[in-house]
């Protein structure tokens, strides 16, 4: 597996910033049939996939979620809500400067947000030091949020990449942490010609917390927390009738395989909170295909990937896209496997 | 719905007439104060009315307000792009105009309301229903002297409408540029002061009329007029 990736490949600001169409970033195909990998564009991915397929799209809208703070002694500190509840959140907190490097926060203190949001820190989590609870006394943090937050841009991302280009052209429903970004690449001119073919998409929602506690030590355990996600009705209706279910990314997977009844093999709508964790043992019973983009190897998002490759094609597939010079990360290139 | 530039005029008017027929609705303006009273107005029909203050000229501004709509009412179906600058006051000839008052009028009048057209429109294709009414004027097909800035820019908004209604045809989803005509407002007050308010259109009137296209579900798509 890659263990360290040449920083060129990470790409900074996503297809359309890089004189790209939207759509027009490289796709990795990987038929597990076959087990045949080929190479092609986004925009061509109607040519792998066939009439009675079904995407299944993340409509979770990205909220700027690195919100500065003052503390009672007057200094600054930026949180990061991962989980949030209606009166609690449970937050990394971080300089507000770069790297963001971890600030420890005092179990009762005060901390004052821009628009009036109040909250106390209540402890740390037993499971997941990293997270802090934070109480409301008043105001509404999510109304804050969106006021006065910044979105959460890792270093390897150019400072220009404004909110605007972070959405997907589906995102309707805000909450997510970080861009569910596979669905980035895809376009309306993409799905509405898919649509007309007889390969349908419908969305569910999964708000994503974050990818990093901004301590790598932690980070390499793969912390996993639990998220939000809401499967209608609708979505349920045709995600059951159709032929292959395409997850357009790890977070649909998740709350896919949430859902699903182990034994009839059948989605449930449903909303709620999940933990589940997907890695390579694990038996799908929801998904039939992934598209993704391409992951470092200390992530869960790759063990996800795993779950539908078995180790030499996934180590095959990887392998050409970096003799290839794909571009990794959010902004970067993707990957079908059928 | 959601109503840009809702506090004054015509989208105060139409906030009014859709509230009243029990209408879910966001409103924004850049006028705290009007748009409150305008909201409080809306909200004694008893429906939900969320009111923000935004700049439609402001990216940041559009995606808090975007955000806020979905997020407090579930779902957009209906987006009125409303809100529009006028330009520098009193209107000048072009060859008099600064270049900075067209920039002003392009930021609000067209590319805000193509960003905010592009915020919430996602959600109706997904869903494959809905509908976005942009607010024109004749001065976008006719040449009148002064109103050549607010003119080119509601042109551009038509260009935009008939092209996009062309990329979805068949989506579910339509773009309907729409032209009250010449209302009895402070934007046409600004406008042309000398006019004779009995000669101009009740923004009362006009919203009831455009509540009944609405209502009758607008058979058309593209350019078209309200009769009284």
């Amino acid at each position: 597996m890659i263990t360290s990736l040449p920083a060129e490949l990470r790409a900074p600001m996503p297809a359309e910033l890089r004189g790209l169409p939207r759509d027009g970033a490289r796709l990795c195909v990987v038929d597990r049939a076959q087990r045949r990998i080929t190479h092609t564009h986004v925009s061509d991915i109607g040519r792998h996939l066939r009439r009675g397929d079904l995407l299944v799209v993340n409509s979770s809208r990205t909220i700027p979620a690195a919100l500065n703070g003052e503390r009672a002694g007057g200094s600054r500190v930026q949180v990061r809500p991962w989980v949030r509840r209606p009166s609690s959140w449970d937050v990394i907190a971080v300089s507000p400067l770069p790297p963001h490097a971890p600030v420890p926060l005092h179990e009762g203190e005060v901390l004052h947000f821009p628009g009036g949001f109040v909250a106390r820190v209540a402890h740390r989590r037993d499971d997941l030091p990293s997270l802090w609870r934070l109480e409301r006394v008043s105001g509404d943090g999510f109304a804050s949020l969106l006021s006065s937050g910044e979105p959460i841009r890792y270093s390897y991302a150019s400072a220009g990449v404004s909110i605007e280009h972070l959405q997907t052209v589906f995102a309707d429903h805000p909450g997510s942490a970080e861009t569910p970004s596979a669905g980035r690449h895809l376009t309306w001119q993409l799905l509405l010609g898919l649509r007309h073919r007889g390969i349908d998409v419908v969305d569910i929602v999964l708000h994503t917390g974050l990818s990093s506690t901004q301590d790598d030590d932690i980070d390499a355990t793969h912390p996993l927390v639990e998220e939000w996600f809401s499967i209608p009705a609708s979505a349920v209706r045709r995600i059951n009738a159709a032929q292959r279910v395409v997850a357009v990314g790890t977070s649909v997977v998740r709350a896919l395989e949430t859902a699903v009844d182990a034994t009839t093999g059948r989605v449930s709508a449903c909303e709620g909170w999940t933990s589940l964790r997907i890695g390579r043992t694990t038996a799908l019973r929801a998904c039939h295909g992934l598209f993704s983009g391409l992951h470092e190897a200390n992530g869960s998002h790759l063990d996800v990937v795993g779950a539908f490759l078995d180790r030499p094609l996934l180590e095959a597939a990887y392998a050409e896209c970096l003799t290839r010079r794909y571009l990794w990360h959010e902004f970067g290139d993707a990957m079908l496997v059928t | 719905m959601a109503i840009t530039g809702a506090s004054r005029g015509l989208g105060r008017a139409l906030a009014l007439a859709l509230a009243r027929e029990g209408a879910s609705l966001a409103l924004c303006a850049r006028g705290e104060a009007d748009l409150e009273a305008a909201a409080d107005a809306a909200r004694r029909y008893g429906g939900t009315v969320v009111a923000l203050s935004a700049d439609v000229g402001s990216p940041p501004d559009i995606e808090r307000f975007a955000a806020t709509a979905l997020a407090q009412l579930g779902r957009v179906d209906v987006l009125i792009n409303n809100a529009s600058d006028l330009g520098p006051t009193p209107l000048p000839f072009l060859s008099d105009a600064p270049s900075e008052g067209l920039q002003r009028v392009l930021d609000v009048n067209v590319i805000g309301a193509f960003r905010m057209t592009q915020a919430l429109i996602g959600g109706m294709l997904m869903r494959g229903s809905g509908l976005v009414l942009n607010i024109t004027s004749d001065a976008a097909v006719e040449g009148y002297p002064g109103w050549g800035l607010y003119g080119a820019s509601k042109a551009a908004l038509e260009a935009l409408t008939r092209s996009w209604n062309a990329e979805l045809e068949g989506s579910g989803v339509r773009l309907i540029a729409i032209d009250p005509g010449d209302m009895n407002t402070a934007m046409h007050r600004a406008a042309d002061p000398e006019a004779d308010p009995a000669s101009l259109r009740n923004p009362d009137d006009v919203a009831a009329a455009m509540v009944e296209l609405l209502v009758g579900g607008f058979s058309g798509a593209g350019r078209v007029g309200v009769s009284l």
